[in-house]
């Protein structure tokens, strides 16, 4: 009993300051949960997801939200399908949701950096709202302060503002060099080498575009572009 | 060496206790099936699937692994006591520490067993969908290890208090909530005054910090917790306290 | 059937109860008051009493599985917690069960190991073991298959595997056939051929009177009364008449 004792005393103390050490001290690496928001009756599902630990994986699914809102058309008032996809193609449109969604992902999982280029590329190049994209990834580098891919596509969304489409080109095209950047970038290179006159560099991209995603709006828009270009007198891919 | 060798013949004996167990097969099989059916997500997930899939299947076997974790933990004494199994140990030249010391080890294994077995069914799907392996999956997965062991430890010493199986494994599965809480304590405390504010801090310094281990959550690009040195001692600790709490509860307990 | 005068277990003014839940506050219900008692090694001697007597507490008292509340139990000259002194006994308690995945082998090498055998010296000891109760035929099934008797057999080889020289048998002969009880009743003879001591609880009067030596008669925890053999022999009506007596 005795040793026990005179090995559980100190070793529980240890324990004791241990805890509060970790606590007071480990960086935090995720945002605090009453900047997480509650968005679409989420809350419940994002406590639980907190609950478990399973932030990374709530993110995941709010993504796949993401991109089933974003990828079903808008129907206005007196409106049908076939002119809502019309008006919707290239991904316009005003899907109220979306900059708290995309807010929300990563308020969950700040890592998340695919999701964070998806959503204000698609703010800042399909749905022309500039304005929200910047203060998404000005959001999101709060958590990831040395994250490049932010501050590129940032000054990307600046030059296009600027209207400075080769600026713009020149700042997106290490992201599109990454494995996994997300397909909209990818699809914006292209259609900025397109504007500029740069139709091989731009063919190369919408091929790239067929090989890595399985998105089938942009795997078909692709095949469209490249067919377009391969009709264009004296072009050589 | 005899503690030890004793401690051994029991590790042996609970690992395969667990793995002949029909539920340590039926978890593994459900976990499969699960993991495999998370291909639905990952197709909607489209140019994300790796990553989906990747989460889903690791998130599934850490909590189908901590179902069965908290129901062997709470049942693997109280089950010998109550099936009477213990007498024929207990009556044996077998020191209650070493007994405690191998109960826990063998379950310890049985989990690294379970783990080891869903990872190769989930890196199975991640090789029929033509993905790599994801640079932080092999830490993750020892890290979900590293919790599961921990609880394990907090749900032996429950056991030995607890009026029911049932209540060990409700009470070791809110410390596992609330273990995943300590990080999301700071803002609450801040908010909070007096004795709640006392309470919230008890519960964020006392609670095991799971968060510190949930590499799973944090991927390949957040930082690391703690450094590595800071972590295989806090699990060292969350493994010997309980044990020697256990012990002294144990040393005196009646058949 | 033998006996020396060198006690093995000594219980000295042994008292025991169990604390059972009450609706404030534990219950104590008494089990032993008292006991004293000897065991001579060589001896076979057996415990007898009505349902709640304290047979099996006294047993577990001499296993280390129950702590006394007061006075002394002392195995082989030292207390029954006592890993030198758990070396030295098999206990056998009350319908055995083992884990239901486990072959009657797997059982027996856990438990040899257990006891402080390893390796072929333990498997060469479980294979004599298994032969010597009659469960070769059954060596490789799994314990949730055997039917009672094959269970008994089982509880006994695990007492006996790692050779004893104190056996403990708590009611050994519950629930056997008439072949199954003449077998357990050979294997005690035999055991106790080779100079062990064992000590038995029964329900089973004639049992006793068949096998043991000296009859502890238990009555609501405290030793009533220590019957031998020619006591018995010489009364009309056996050690039932004396126990009837007894307990009345």
């Amino acid at each position: 009993m005795k040793r026990t004792l005179y090995l559980v005393l100190p070793l529980a103390a240890a324990l004791a300051l241990a805890g509060p050490w970790a606590f007071l001290t480990c960086a935090r690496q995720f945002p605090p949960a009453d900047k997480i928001g509650t968005v679409r009756q989420g809350a419940v599902e994002d406590a639980v997801a907190l609950a478990l630990g399973v932030r990374r994986l709530a993110a995941d699914l709010w993504f796949i939200r993401l991109m089933q809102y974003y990828g079903t058309p808008e129907l206005l008032e007196g409106e049908g399908e076939e002119e809502a996809l019309e008006r919707g193609e290239n991904g316009a449109g005003k899907y109220p949701d979306f900059l708290p969604v995309a807010r929300h992902i990563l308020a969950l999982d700040p890592y998340f950096t695919n999701a964070g280029l998806y959503a204000a590329g698609s703010l800042a190049f399909n749905m022309a709202r500039p304005e929200e994209a910047v203060s998404l990834l000005n959001g999101a580098l709060i958590y990831r302060p040395k994250e490049w891919k932010y501050v590129a596509l940032l000054a990307a969304i600046g030059y296009s503002k600027a209207k400075n489409p080769a600026k713009v080109s020149e700042l997106i095209t290490p992201l599109i060099m990454e494995p996994d950047c997300p397909v909209m970038i990818r699809q914006l290179a292209a259609f900025l080498n397109k504007r500029m006159g740069n139709y091989s560099a731009a063919y190369r991209i919408y091929k790239t575009i067929i090989e890595t995603t399985k998105d089938r709006f942009y795997i078909d828009n692709a095949r469209k572009e490249m067919a377009k270009l391969e009709k264009m007198k004296g072009f050589q891919y | 060496m005899k503690y030890l060798n004793t401690a051994w013949s029991i590790a042996r004996h609970s690992l395969r206790e667990n793995y002949k167990n029909r539920f340590f097969g039926l978890f593994v099989v459900f976990a499969g099936v699960l993991i495999y059916a998370s291909l639905l997500a990952g197709v909607m997930a489209v140019d994300e699937e790796a990553r989906v899939i990747t989460d889903l299947g690791l998130a599934l076997m850490e909590l189908i692994t901590l179902v069965y974790a908290l129901l062997a933990a709470a049942a693997a004494i109280t089950n010998e006591i109550k099936t009477k199994t213990i007498y024929l140990v207990f009556s044996r030249p077998v020191p209650r520490a070493a007994y405690l010391a191998g109960k826990a080890a063998g379950l310890y294994a049985a989990f690294a067993l379970m783990l080891g077995v869903m990872a190769l069914i989930h890196l199975s799907l991640l090789y029929f969908r033509g993905f790599v392996l994801p640079p932080f999956y092999l830490t993750a997965v020892l890290f979900i290890w590293c919790k599961l062991i921990i609880i394990t430890s907090a749900a032996l010493f429950v056991s030995l208090f607890a009026t029911s199986t049932v209540s060990t494994v409700a009470i070791t599965g809110i410390l596992w909530t609330l273990g995943h809480f300590t990080s999301e304590a700071k803002f609450l405390i801040i908010k909070s005054s007096g004795a709640a504010a006392l309470v919230l801090k008890a519960v964020a310094y006392f609670i095991p910090n799971f968060q510190l281990f949930n590499a799973r959550d944090l991927g390949a690009t957040a930082p690391p917790a703690a450094p590595p040195g800071f972590l295989a001692g806090y699990l060292l600790l969350w493994l010997v306290v309980p044990y020697l709490f256990s012990l002294l509860l144990f040393r005196k307990k009646e058949f | 059937m033998s006996g020396s005068s060198e006690n093995i277990v000594s219980f000295s003014r042994v008292t025991k109860a169990y604390r059972r839940p009450g609706l404030f506050r534990h219950v104590s219900v008494p089990a032993l008051g008292g006991l004293s008692l000897e065991l001579k090694r060589g001896e076979i001697a057996g415990l007898l009493g009505l349902n709640g007597a304290g047979k099996t507490t006294i047993m577990k008292l001499m296993t280390g599985l129950l702590f006394p509340d007061a006075g002394e139990v002392s195995v082989f000259g030292l207390p029954p917690s006592d890993v030198a002194s758990k070396k030295r006994i098999g206990f056998l308690p009350e319908l055995p069960y083992f884990y239901p995945y486990s072959t009657a082998a797997e059982a027996l090498i856990y438990y040899a190991g257990l006891s402080g055998l390893k390796g072929p010296a333990a498997r060469a000891r479980v294979d004599a073991v298994i032969e010597k109760v009659g469960l070769k035929p059954h060596a490789s099934k799994k314990a949730a298959e055997f039917s009672k008797g094959m269970m008994q057999r089982l509880g006994v080889a695990q007492a006996i595997v790692h050779d004893p020289e104190l056996l403990i048998l708590d009611e050994p002969v519950s629930g056997l056939d008439p072949l199954a009880i003449h077998e357990i009743r050979e294997l005690i003879s035999q055991f106790n051929g080779e100079g062990k001591t064992v000590f038995l609880s029964s329900h089973s009067i004639s049992e006793l009177e068949k096998i043991t030596d000296r009859v502890f008669i238990l009555v609501q925890g405290r030793l009533a009364k220590t019957v031998a053999r020619a006591e018995w022999e010489n009364t009309q009506g056996g050690l039932e008449e004396i126990f009837v007596r007894t307990v009345r």
